[in-house]
């Protein structure tokens, strides 16, 4: 029989696995808008942005727009990576069940 | 072998990464007015022209056009309390639609300066541009309505091609109306209707 395959931890948190999946759809995005999409509040959410970003799955960029703060975030290659690999390993896991 | 619990769990992870990606793509851009503005541009340049047969009427009007769309657009940006993420699909067609802008723009005003334009030449050209751009848009976006604009412009650039200087005109007239008036009136019912599921789900 097969190994099944481990699901990785920093992927597989509910929140943390909604926000990669939400920057898999688009180039980058701001804060308030993953905020908005969530529905976490500020210090979870970036909180588990944190780790994401320590995890070298997303990038963030800080810059100014009308003297006004905005933070983006975007998926990383490796991101992209440990997303399409949690995915496989939970199809794996499921197997005939999906 | 995972537990009936756990499957169910697996399962909710896989349903909420789906849910998240089509939440990330979705955009409620407004883009249905724009097929109504220019729509709306071309009838004014065909009627300028054919009331007192200006040779600029249309390069004015065209012009008048860009310029009155991009501080619509940018007005609309700076009022928007937050910036809507861009996506790969969305840029991949603003980048069809401002290559197509910039290539009519250049070949008009060439073909009316070096003598060489010609009413059946220039709706052609216009309804195989937009037929184009109708058509990869609708293809990046698998929107089977959009591809039917398309259908109708690549119509319009044959029929361009026969017939007297007024069944061209009728040509043009019949293919902006259902193309840019009728499609863009549709587009903006669909984004109103998006609108309100938006402020439902917020």
């Amino acid at each position: 029989m097969p190994e099944l395959p481990e699901l990785n931890p920093v992927v597989h948190g509910k929140l943390r696995l909604a926000l990669l999946s939400l920057l898999a759809g688009v180039e980058e995005a701001e804060f308030t808008w993953l905020r908005q999409k969530t529905g976490a509040t500020d210090g979870n959410l970036g909180a588990q942005l944190l780790k994401l970003e320590e995890a070298g799955y997303v990038s963030v960029k800080k810059r100014f727009v009308q003297r006004k703060p905005q933070t983006l975030y975007r998926m990383t290659n490796d991101g992209r990576q440990a997303l399409t690999e949690y995915v496989q390993a939970l199809k794996q896991l499921l197997g005939g069940a999906i | 072998m995972t537990t009936s619990n756990e499957a169910q769990e697996l399962k909710d992870r896989l349903s909420l990464i789906e849910t998240m990606i089509a939440e990330g793509r979705r955009t409620t851009t407004s883009w249905g007015w724009i097929f109504v503005f220019w729509g709306v541009a071309y009838y004014v340049a065909i009627g300028w022209t054919a009331y007192n047969q200006w040779p600029f009427a249309w390069l004015v009007t065209m012009l008048g056009a860009w310029l009155l769309c991009g501080a619509i657009i940018w007005s609309k940006k700076k009022s928007q309390p937050q910036r809507r993420p861009c996506t790969t699909i969305g840029r991949a067609i603003s980048s069809i639609w401002f290559a197509m802008g910039v290539s009519m723009v250049l070949i008009f005003p060439a073909l009316g300066f070096s003598g060489h334009f010609n009413w059946h030449i220039f709706v052609a050209i216009v309804a195989a541009m937009l037929g184009l751009v109708n058509g990869a848009s609708g293809m990046l976006l698998r929107w089977k309505a959009q591809i039917a604009t398309a259908y109708v412009w690549w119509a319009a650039t044959v029929a361009a091609c026969f017939g007297s200087d007024n069944q061209c005109n009728l040509v043009f007239v019949v293919a902006i109306f259902f193309c840019q008036i009728v499609f863009g009136v549709y587009g903006m019912v669909i984004e109103a209707r998006e609108r309100r599921l938006e402020a439902t789900h917020a």
